[in-house]
């Protein structure tokens, strides 16, 4: 009786340990940053002044706002107080996710419906292949296909509309000077840290606009999501107790216009004529042939006919007028020297895949679903500009080099990879197998290389303390692309230079705007 | 002294596909008990392989990945430690890898999978008109036993998280050797660890963490004895339905969040010779006819089992 007693007592215990180590740390899975509003680090009273990314939006005005005396005033001040008085649990809960730089949220809002639409379209039973269609974007399959060269597209004009428009905002902040409701009116209990900021036009409102324009244009299948989430953010602004309703609909006004001006760049830009029909890219893929004596070639089954957007090279830059002032030399000739070094470096990373290798490989593979690698440089620049206290001004510049210099760098990375059309190593080693997935076009240079070069050095001029790091991390991402068999070294190492020179243009314009 | 033999059945219950792959915490499935002090070695070959799965619910091929295939050997120990209590350890060596031609040209993978100990434990055993009737519970816990990746399906060992199973079992043996049992079980997952601190499912996740579902799994077994108790032969129906999780995105990687159901049918057969004492041998066929997020997997294997009793150093039977 006594040993059975001990029995079972034994065999409690490790019931229960067990349950423990299996269930009892529960953990928090987050669906985007958490952070807590916070005091910014400067008003930036002359923002207004910073130069415009778009050259027409510096034409967009506003009427001056009613005077805090008068009775519009005063009755605008009411209607908001009494909202505030009724504000739910849910309106609170919105507010508090919101935060003083809402510019964080559209971003992650940005970089999830890139996450979402980051699929490639599957074959078709006859081994056909259909390519999304804006004209019909239900698809199947739908529109858009979120790859890279698309989602830092969305992000560059996403981010210059939110730059520009604060730009107009700061401008007409300061020069009509109307202070924010809680500055007139102490029994207003402001949501967030309070600041000195003037609160006509409402820069929130001019991004939640401006925001749900440019990703409803460029995610059309989102549109009522999107307008879901401008409205909430708006009565967000409104309950905060920083802005009355005059503010929301100034900013709202702005918001509006610059996206329109954005979306006409956007509608121009080339973007259009990207992916090519097969005789086009049959046609470069026979001239690199012609040129250089290789090419690359899908090796998917069924084959895919044509490669990622092949004239992405083609699109308007943003601050370096030709792309070919920036297009890289030549890689080694197969069968070179060089390339045969490269040969074996493979064959050994794939033969010896080190537990290190693996997790870089795999870190920075931002693949398909998910936010792609310029949608991991915007995540972890989001985390800097929270630590660093940015107000949404600097925070919007920040996102706009950020981003207009990894398009950049993504457009002449597409420039060199259909103008050399080098090709993989899975096309070149006999039996060689990957860690991670090959993409569907040439291989020089890398776009991980040059996106992740792009975004250390806009992140470095930002944030000079941080410069070790991210150009730490710009080396891993480039490396990882080795490491998981899909590009040479001289794919990666020649995409970061490439990478670091297109983004000084952009850094070389971000001295000159007036903000430092 | 009572044979007390075929007490590895269902087997790679769980071998189905994607995030299925253990097997092991759930073995111990049946309504035999060893006596106290026996132990038993089995040594078991399993293959496996589908050209064909469930995105969601549709089934589909995919030339990116052709036939996945996955050879998995567990060495696994039983041991009568208690009068009523069995427990079982064992750690399934698996690879895996694609058939060529495949599209997607990826590595496969080899390495231990996941370490699992149960316990089983008769409550019950109680004579009827015409038969017997067991009741049993069995505990089980697996971890993963080395540090592959999770987030790398269809090839992945496992699912990569820790796994806590309690099972129910009934069994009623009629005097004609005929038998019928039926089992359900509660899985509790852990958490895969990714090697990436973001990833999709069903919107942004700002982890490293994938939280893998939780599943009820079904057992029902017709089988009987012959040749004296030597021969076993069983036809197995087994279900696993998750409580939660997400559907593989079109033509995309399944990954360890997916919401894994499956309906299975099998055969399995032990034989014990009478010549060479605790010696025996079994082979099982399991074919995946229904499911979700999972490979339409068919698994063969091969096992050898010998018993002994180190109580007594003899061999039983």
């Amino acid at each position: 009786m006594y040993n059975k007693i001990i029995k079972n007592k034994q065999i409690a215990v490790i019931i229960f340990a067990m349950a423990i180590l299996t269930t009892a740390c529960e953990r928090d899975i987050p669906y985007y940053m958490n952070f807590d509003s916070y005091a910014f680090t400067s008003t930036d009273e002359n923002g207004g002044t910073w130069s415009h990314i778009l050259p027409t939006a510096g034409d967009i005005t506003i009427d001056a706002p009613s005077a805090t005396n008068s009775v519009e005033y005063l009755a605008e001040i009411a209607a908001m107080k009494s909202a505030m008085q009724q504000t739910t649990p849910e309106q609170k809960k919105a507010i508090e996710y919101w935060t003083n730089n809402p510019i964080i949220r559209w971003n992650e809002i940005a970089v999830e419906l890139i996450s979402k639409y980051n699929l490639i379209p599957g074959p078709n039973a006859d081994g056909t292949y259909t390519l999304p269609n804006a004209g019909n974007p239900n698809g199947p399959p739908p529109f858009p296909f979120a790859n890279p060269p698309y989602a830092i597209r969305a992000l560059a004009y996403l981010s210059v509309a939110q730059y520009d428009g604060m730009i107009s905002a700061w401008n007409f902040k300061y020069a009509y000077n109307r202070a924010a409701p809680y500055q007139h009116d102490n029994t207003i209990a402001f949501a967030y840290p309070v600041n000195t900021i003037p609160s006509y036009p409402s820069d929130g409102a001019v991004i939640a606009s401006a925001s749900r324009r440019i990703l409803s244009a460029m995610f059309p299948l989102e549109v009522e999501y999107l307008q879901q989430k401008e409205n909430e953010h708006l009565e967000s602004l409104f309950l905060s107790g920083g802005n009355v309703q005059s503010d929301i609909d100034a900013g709202k006004l702005i918001g509006n216009e610059i996206a329109t001006r954005a979306l006409s760049r956007a509608a121009t830009d080339g973007m259009s004529k990207a992916q090519t029909p097969k005789p086009v890219s049959d046609s470069i893929k026979a001239a690199a042939f012609e040129r250089f004596g290789w090419q690359w070639t899908n090796q998917e089954n069924p084959v895919r006919p044509v490669g990622l957007t092949p004239l992405y090279g083609k699109v308007r830059m943003w601050n370096v007028a030709n792309v070919e002032e920036v297009r890289p030399g030549p890689p080694p000739a197969i069968g070179s020297v060089e390339y045969l070094e490269d040969v074996k470096i493979l064959k050994d990373y794939a033969a010896n895949v080190t537990s290190e290798r693996r997790r870089i490989a795999n870190f920075w593979q931002d693949g398909l679903s998910t936010f792609t690698p310029p949608g991991h440089w915007n995540r972890i620049t989001k985390e800097y500009l929270v630590a660093y206290e940015f107000n949404p001004l600097r925070s919007a510049r920040t996102f706009a080099y950020l981003n207009m210099a990894i398009m950049d760098a993504g457009i002449s990375c597409w420039d060199a990879k259909y103008y050399y059309h080098y090709p993989r190593p899975i096309e070149m080693i006999d039996g060689f197998k990957t860690i991670i997935g090959t993409p569907n076009f040439p291989a020089y240079t890398s776009g991980h290389s040059t996106f992740s070069a792009a975004a250390a050095e806009v992140l470095s001029y930002v944030f000079p303390e941080e410069s070790d790091q991210v150009w730490t991390w710009a080396e891993e991402a480039a490396n990882s692309r080795v490491y998981g068999g899909i590009h040479w070294t001289f794919d990666a190492n020649v995409g970061m230079e490439q990478g670091k020179t297109v983004a000084e243009y952009a850094v070389n314009r971000a001295r000159l705007d007036g903000a430092d | 002294m009572k044979p007390s033999h075929p007490f590895f059945r269902g087997i790679f219950l769980f071998l189905p596909l994607f995030t299925v792959y253990d097997t092991y915490a759930q073995t111990p499935n049946d309504a035999v008990m060893m006596p106290l002090g026996d132990i038993c070695i089995l040594l078991n070959y399993d293959f496996g392989s589908f050209d064909e799965y469930w995105e969601g619910s549709k089934l589909r091929e995919n030339a990116t990945i052709a036939e996945v295939q996955r050879k998995t050997i567990l060495p696994m120990v039983a041991v009568g430690i208690f009068k009523n209590a069995n427990l079982y350890v064992g750690v399934p060596h698996v690879s895996t890898r694609s058939t060529e031609p495949n599209g997607g040209k990826f590595a496969g993978v080899e390495g231990f999978q996941d370490l699992g100990i149960s316990l089983k434990y008769q409550a019950l055993r109680k004579k009827m008109p015409g038969g017997e009737l067991f009741l049993l519970s069995s505990v089980g816990f697996s971890t993963p036993a080395s540090n592959y990746l999770a987030d790398y399906m269809p090839y992945s060992l496992g699912f990569g998280a820790p796994e806590l199973s309690v099972r129910g079992i009934m069994e009623h043996k009629w005097n004609n050797n005929m038998y019928f049992r039926t089992s359900i079980a509660h899985l509790w997952r852990g958490y895969a660890e990714a090697e990436r601190d973001y990833y999709y499912s069903d919107g942004s996740r700002y982890s490293k963490y994938m939280d893998v579902p939780d599943a009820w799994s079904f057992e029902g077994v017709i089988g009987f004895r012959a040749l004296g108790n030597s021969l076993r032969l069983e036809l197995i129906y087994a279900a696993q339905r998750s409580s939660s999780g997400d559907n593989i995105r079109a033509y995309n990687a399944p990954q360890p969040t997916n919401r894994v159901d499956f309906d299975r049918w099998g055969l399995f057969a032990q034989y014990y010779f009478k010549d060479i004492k605790g010696l025996g041998v079994l082979a099982y066929h399991n074919r995946v006819f229904d499911g979700m997020n999972t490979g339409k997997i068919n698994n063969t294997g091969f096992g050898v089992t010998y018993q002994f009793n180190f109580k007594k150093n003899e061999h039983v039977q």
